[in-house]
């Protein structure tokens, strides 16, 4: 870097090395890097790397999904493409160290600049649809931990959809000792087709994410 | 077909106008007559001239993001037209995937980090990504002449390799000279007989007839009845009764021939028969003595502009004057304001982080997918290759591992890396990207023993390199379609806001190739030098 003293006189022209102007990001621990390579930076999640967005998980939910790649609950079923990539992540973690991931993730802020839409869908079919789901998730997607039933409102859409597809089809949910993915895979039973899990996902792409 | 320096400088003209024409001849121009100039070029000097035209004065300042080729490129070049660059790369090395893998040697791989524990010796590498250089491939040769790499001859088809699949010759590997002789020889007898009984005479004159049955004896080693019956190319039964090499004191015994239904039940003709005539693959080929990553060297020893690694790019915003980059380094949040950016990061990384490209920008960047492959190199404790008469080349394998490599250095020393395993087939990628380290070797051991039996007995230590789960890379060669071609192609080439630079070798019609980088890198930096010369009104 050259030094500052040389900057003044075409500041437009020199590469200049300061602080970020705004806290628009945040630090990122040198141990948790690599979850930014995937998921985005502020874990906003990259559909290119199928990595969702983690940013504004409830703390909870969060344990139980690292807790269930870990233990193979979750990421396990040769037809879980994606899982099986998480799987190794979380196993290399041990449960403090999830913790502290956890604790990382749910420090974040939640930056709603950085949700984008891409399901399109018969909001109005979809409302219908989310009957069923709203007695979980609550009628604004916001979530019932009582229930092991996460926050829906402003995760990633195609997400949704594929974990709608998954749960569905047996890909996930398929653990005795994974009671809540269980209990949405039958759930998941009353989404007949394709169409209505692109439906219910543009509904929940209405609700209010605070 | 001759193409002739002066017909592609006028095609160039005619796509680009006259300063393409202009650039591309510096290049020709330069980096032969400089190499032979400055002879090797000792680190640090500076031979006159570029392919950027010199700023003379002026300034303008260049973010490089990603530490790839490309960058490393455009690096050195603009620095050497007097521009203010700075290479800003996530992960803990410079190069991208121009990796070689040696002794302590970190592999970050996502879950599964790794350190190569090959012994502490400069002839025991892995060469991770690119591990051949095509002798027509211009940049990558040229640099490697300009910045002094020694380059060495690489084996890349050996007829004394095998061949292997366990739906044919229940299991058994072939030679593949004996495979390509034996397939020849009934193809061509096959012809024979087919054109004398068809009435193929009445397209041909008899003179035509003549040859092609002349044609078809040479192609096949026929015999004057047109049968094949075997054939020398195919290698003699070794070894001889009155020499160890067959063919010496008397005349030796061709092969039994193989079964022309097991050839055809072998995978073997599908593309791997063949694949040594590919443009790319013909010999002869080149390899950098001591290991590919002597490019990355050679670049990062003649750039002295800074190259900052673990420096994490969070935003891209371009604005009305140039671009401003926020990356973090050493737990803290940096910006740069340059007049412009390069950007070589993939783009499946680059949509996750902040930036205020249009939409289109990145739906396109999205339409371009990842590609899987998967290499594991293993250290043998013996050269026990070489005793079959094997020095180099590629086995191939209708197994996961698909392909065996032979060192093709270091020729009867002690140990060697060889690799166990190159997929190409992503399924096959996916299959050993699954597994831990430990299980992906094992495996590794496993299939290749069908190749060679006593392949265990001689591996000691592996490593192993799924590309899509690379941490900072997550994908191997990008995947376009034609569709997306048409579509993007030229889209992403072109700067954003005449600021943003996408290159790589991402960014070219030979993705996984370094030559494509070099190449996409040269077309970025003649799109910036033009709008540098209208900047400055012609003075640069």
């Amino acid at each position: 870097m050259r030094a500052p003293a040389l900057l003044s006189a075409c500041l437009l022209t020199l590469i200049t090395a300061a602080p970020a102007a705004a806290d628009d990001y945040s630090v990122v621990p040198e141990t948790f890097i690599y979850c930014t390579t995937c998921h985005g930076v502020e874990l906003r999640g990259n559909a290119s790397v199928d990595a969702p967005r983690l940013n504004g998980m409830e703390d909870w939910y969060l344990r139980n999904q690292m807790l269930a790649f870990k233990h193979g609950r979750r990421g396990t079923h040769a037809q879980d493409t994606n899982g099986l990539e998480m799987q190794p992540q979380a196993a290399a973690l041990t449960e403090h160290q999830i913790e502290d991931a956890v604790a990382f993730i749910t420090a974040l802020p939640v930056r709603t600049w950085t949700i984008e839409h891409t399901v399109a869908g018969n909001v109005d079919r979809g409302r219908t649809l989310y009957a069923t789901c709203g007695a979980c998730h609550g009628p604004q997607g916001q979530g019932n931990r009582t229930l092991s039933a996460p926050r829906l409102a402003g995760q990633s859409d195609w997400y949704l959809a594929r974990q709608l597809e998954k749960y569905r089809s047996g890909v996930r949910g398929y653990d005795p000792a994974d009671t809540a993915g269980a209990q949405m895979r039958a759930a998941t039973q009353v989404l007949g087709s394709e169409e209505d899990i692109q439906d219910v996902v543009a509904f929940i792409n209405t609700l209010p994410v605070n | 077909m001759q193409f002739s320096r002066r017909r592609f400088l006028n095609q160039v003209g005619a796509a680009g106008g006259s300063a393409a024409v202009y650039q591309m001849a510096l290049a020709l121009g330069l980096m032969s007559g400089d190499a032979r100039a400055a002879g090797r070029t000792t680190p640090g000097a500076t031979p006159a001239a570029g392919l950027v035209p010199q700023l003379k004065g002026a300034r303008r300042s260049v973010v490089m993001l990603g530490g790839g080729l490309s960058s490393l490129m455009a690096a050195y070049e603009l620095e050497r037209a007097g521009y203010d660059c700075t290479v800003l790369e996530a992960g803990h090395r410079i190069g991208g995937r121009n990796l070689t893998l040696r002794s302590g040697d970190l592999v970050d791989e996502m879950g599964h980090q790794q350190r190569c524990n090959f012994d502490d010796d400069p002839n025991l590498y892995m060469n991770a990504g690119p591990a051949r250089i095509p002798v027509h491939h211009y940049y990558l040769v040229n640099y490697c002449r300009h910045l002094g790499v020694q380059l060495e001859t690489f084996t890349n088809v050996n007829y004394n390799a095998w061949v292997q699949d366990p739906n044919a010759f229940g299991g058994k590997p072939v030679r593949f000279r004996q495979y390509i002789t034996d397939a020849r020889g009934f193809i061509a007898e096959l012809s024979a007989k087919a054109i004398n009984t068809s009435d193929l005479d009445a397209e041909f004159s008899t003179e035509d007839l003549e040859r092609i049955i002349a044609f078809l004896r040479s192609y096949g080693d026929l015999d004057t009845d047109l049968l094949y019956r075997g054939s020398n190319r195919g290698g003699y039964q070794q070894p001889g009764v009155l020499a160890p090499t067959a063919g010496m004191l008397e005349h030796g015994h061709v092969h039994e021939r193989l079964d022309f239904s097991e050839i055809l039940k072998s995978d073997f003709w599908q593309y791997r028969m063949y694949f040594g005539d590919g443009e790319d693959q013909a010999a002869p080929l080149l390899q950098p003595v001591g290991g590919m990553d002597r490019i990355v060297d050679a670049f990062v020893a003649s750039i002295r502009s800074p190259m900052l690694t673990h420096a994490q790019v969070k935003s891209i915003r371009l604005k009305e004057e140039g671009v401003s980059v926020v990356y973090q380094h050493k737990g803290r949040h940096r910006e740069i304001q340059a007049d412009y950016a390069l950007n070589c990061i993939p783009k499946h990384l680059l949509v996750g982080i902040d930036n205020n490209f249009p939409s289109e920008y990145t739906t396109a960047l999205r339409s371009i997918g990842r590609g899987r492959m998967f290499k594991i190199g293993i250290q043998m404790k013996e050269r026990f290759w070489e005793n079959e008469n094997i020095y180099g080349g590629i086995s191939w394998t209708n197994q996961n591992i698909e392909q065996i490599w032979y060192p093709p250095h270091n020729v009867h020393g002690r140990k060697g890396v060889m690799l166990g395993a190159y997929t190409w087939n992503p399924a096959n990628a996916e299959f050993f990207a699954r597994m831990n380290p430990e299980e992906r070797f094992a495996e590794a051991v496993r299939q290749g023993a069908n190749v060679h039996p006593d392949y265990a007995r001689y591996a000691e230590t592996a490593v192993s390199v799924p590309w899509h789960r690379m941490n900072h890379i997550m994908g191997c060669t990008a995947m376009w379609t034609e569709e997306t071609r048409r579509q993007y192609f030229t889209y992403l080439q072109t700067p954003l806001n005449d600021r943003h630079f996408m290159m790589g070798d991402q960014i070219s019609y030979h993705p996984g190739w370094q030559e494509g980088a070099f190449s996409s890198a040269h077309h970025s930096l003649s799109e910036l030098g033009k709008r540098v010369s209208a900047e400055l009104g012609g003075a640069a």
